[in-house]
């Protein structure tokens, strides 16, 4: 494998293999090993588009030193979490740079919705990150109801800690398998896929649909707990810590993972926040950042847990950050089912709402990180400008700075352990 | 679980009203970028968890890094970017929202940017994640960060010829409501062909068609405001 600068994390250039290679190049009158696009270089150069670069960054990435290639990972890769292309340039197995490519799933969900009324906007919405749709909601309704000048009913809001902590465990828990997955391990999928069906039949109990909920509504939720909701959270509650830790013992202390896992790419605090990466991936590389922490919507400011972080930033730190983020969720939602007041879960609103002109500004802690929406109105039945900043679609952009250096093979843990959802990354 | 159980009749009052013009839980913050920002403040804005300040555009780099690196202020994490378009003829405007620990609110930070020559300083030296607002910027919006290393299209083909979250960038659904409903051309915004739109859209009558279409496209040729239909409908 190349040597590895640890700060940038590119090929180091006093590879001393590297360097004997160009020098014996030059000593037999062979052209220098790098060349720019379109000049003979003496080798085929392999994998370029048939257009010219566009930009600084793609010429850079065109240009092909003797042995590179370009190769398109995806768009129907196995391993890509969805439909995304990842363009590789690569050295024999060694990933040298990458760029991702994305839009294949783009529906123009912020267009759409600003042509939609304010209800409307909480059902287009969910296929967004369809891994975590109740986050999706929950940004959205906090921001209406800001605009609109209400606040949903203090049980209203418990309901919707308790499905959002759902949510995150079940999520978590596929991103475990996922990991596993991507680096040949077949079994935790399928357990995490056992836990996932148990919260989503108790989602889809409280909801009426299974995975696209539209559960949310401007001022509340749409239904209160019912009967087959408590039996199934109780049948699960009871089963869930010791389910964790079932799937964690596949992981946690196997060999061939710790030894694929540690010291794979890692991501410094400091690059983490310049590239605006958030949620568990940040607190992996030691940034004690949690939305429900720092800016603290009901009823998080009432419940009790801390930030979990871990230190090293590696691929197994972002898999036991996850690990440690369900076993707090399980804490939250004992807390939030003991503490879970009387009351409505429905605060008067009008069928169509029209909020006064303004803007506001919500973000909510999803499993993949911050998830904020800023909207606009203008005092009409549907919102003016309505954006969304997805965290997996931020987060991509660590790629390109953690993979070269690795393998083939390891880019897609890496990759796994960020864990973006192609459908919230497109919109 | 007790409380689980499902609630009686419901209360009279539903749901807290909450005040409209709540005291900002910032003032300390309102005073402190008065005081470092000074001059660069245009106007200022408070909401209930956010405090707003209008810039100028072309000094956004200089602003955001004041923010980000004075001790006191530490906005040190920039939480989304995102461009606004209050339709033809009036501007753009990139809203810059940032979170800092050391205060309790969201400050967002508001750049206007001239419609008819959308260009701004990239901020991907301050933050280099910046990268894909700034690109999504200028593919949905067509605003032109000047000094971007990677500026192209991030979601749309490199090839496609609009911007698509313009306000004159109209649906296909509006367009059904038109004389060409049924025809759709609109679903091909990379095949337009501006000049025989018309044609095609009203075929053998010789006449130009009308209605939201035929504005849209005229507004995209000549970059009028026709297209704007106005709001609400």
């Amino acid at each position: 494998m190349t040597a590895v600068d640890p700060e940038t994390r590119i090929p180091d250039p006093l590879d001393l293999e590297r360097l004997e290679e160009d020098r014996l190049r030059v000593a037999a009158g062979l052209a220098p090993a790098r060349q720019r696009i379109g000049e003979y270089a003496g080798f085929e150069q392999v994998g370029l588009p048939d257009r010219p670069p566009q930009t600084e960054r793609e010429e850079q990435l065109f240009t092909l030193e003797e042995g590179e290639m370009l190769v398109n990972m995806g768009p129907q890769h196995p391993s890509t979490h969805g439909v995304m292309r990842l363009l590789v340039k690569v050295r024999s197995e060694v990933v040298t740079d990458l760029d991702v490519v994305l839009g294949y799933l783009h529906r123009g969900i912020e267009k759409l919705c600003e042509n939609a009324t304010y209800t409307t906007v909480l059902t287009y919405v969910d296929p967004m990150d369809y891994m975590s749709a109740m986050h999706n909601e929950h940004a959205p309704a906090l921001a209406f109801e800001k605009l609109y000048g209400i606040e949903a009913p203090m049980r209203a809001q418990y309901i919707r800690a308790l499905v959002v902590e759902l949510n995150r465990v079940f999520s978590h828990g596929l991103m475990m398998g996922f990991l596993a997955l991507d680096m040949g391990g077949l079994t935790p999928i399928l357990y995490g896929f056992i836990n996932r069906d148990e919260i989503v039949d108790m989602l889809s109990a409280i909801s009426g649909q299974r995975m696209l909920f539209n559960f949310f509504r401007v001022g509340g939720v749409n239904f209160d707990v019912n009967d087959e909701f408590i039996s199934r959270l109780g049948s699960w509650r009871s089963r869930a810590l010791a389910t964790v830790e079932d799937n964690e013992r596949i992981l946690t202390q196997n060999e061939i993972f710790t030894a694929r896992t540690k010291g794979l790419g890692v991501l410094s605090a400091k690059d983490a926040i310049s590239l605006g990466v958030s949620g568990p991936n940040l607190r992996a590389s030691g940034v004690a950042l949690d939305i429900r922490k720092a800016h603290p919507y009901p009823p998080y400011e009432q419940l009790e847990f801390d930030v979990i972080t871990q230190e090293s930033g590696d691929t197994y730190a972002r898999y036991l950050q996850r690990v440690a983020e369900i076993k707090q969720s399980i804490h939250l939602i004992d807390q939030i089912v003991d503490r879970m007041p009387h009351g409505p879960v429905q605060a008067q609103v009008p069928g169509i709402i029209r909020p006064r002109p303004g803007r506001a500004y919500a973000a909510v802690e999803s499993p993949r990180g911050l998830y904020s929406v800023y909207a606009i109105s203008d005092g009409g039945p549907n919102p003016y400008r309505f954006r969304m900043r997805d965290p997996s679609f931020i987060t991509l952009q660590v790629m390109p700075k953690l993979m070269p250096g690795h393998l083939i093979a390891d880019t897609m843990a890496i990759m796994a352990s960020l864990d973006p959802i192609m459908g919230g990354v497109d919109k | 679980m007790a409380h689980l159980c499902r609630s009686g009749t419901a209360a009279a009052g539903l749901g807290r009203r909450r005040p409209l013009t709540a005291p900002a839980k910032a003032g300390a913050l309102v005073r402190l970028v008065l005081d470092r920002l000074g001059e660069d403040v245009r106007d200022l804005w408070t909401d209930e968890d956010t405090v707003e300040v209008q810039i100028d555009g072309a000094r956004n780099v200089e602003v955001l890094r004041r923010l980000r690196d004075d001790q006191e202020l530490g906005f040190f994490f920039l939480a989304d970017a995102a461009a606004v378009d209050y339709g033809p003829g009036v501007r753009f405007e990139v809203v810059y929202h940032l979170y800092s620990e050391k205060h309790p609110a969201w400050l967002r930070v508001r750049a206007h940017v001239s419609r008819e020559d959308p260009h701004l300083p990239t901020i991907t030296g301050l933050w280099e994640g910046a990268m894909f607002h700034e690109r999504e910027m200028y593919d949905m919006m067509g605003i032109v960060f000047d000094g971007n290393r990677d500026l192209r299209r991030i979601y749309m083909s490199p090839n496609y010829r609009s911007f698509p979250q313009r306000r004159d960038f109209v649906l296909p659904d509006d367009a059904a409501d038109s004389s060409a409903a049924g025809v759709n051309p609109l679903e091909r915004p990379e095949t337009w062909d501006l000049r025989r739109f018309s044609e095609t859209l009203a075929p053998g009558t010789g006449a130009p068609a009308e209605g939201p279409v035929a504005a849209a496209g005229l507004a995209l040729e000549a970059g009028q405001t026709a297209a704007d239909k106005g709001r609400p409908r």
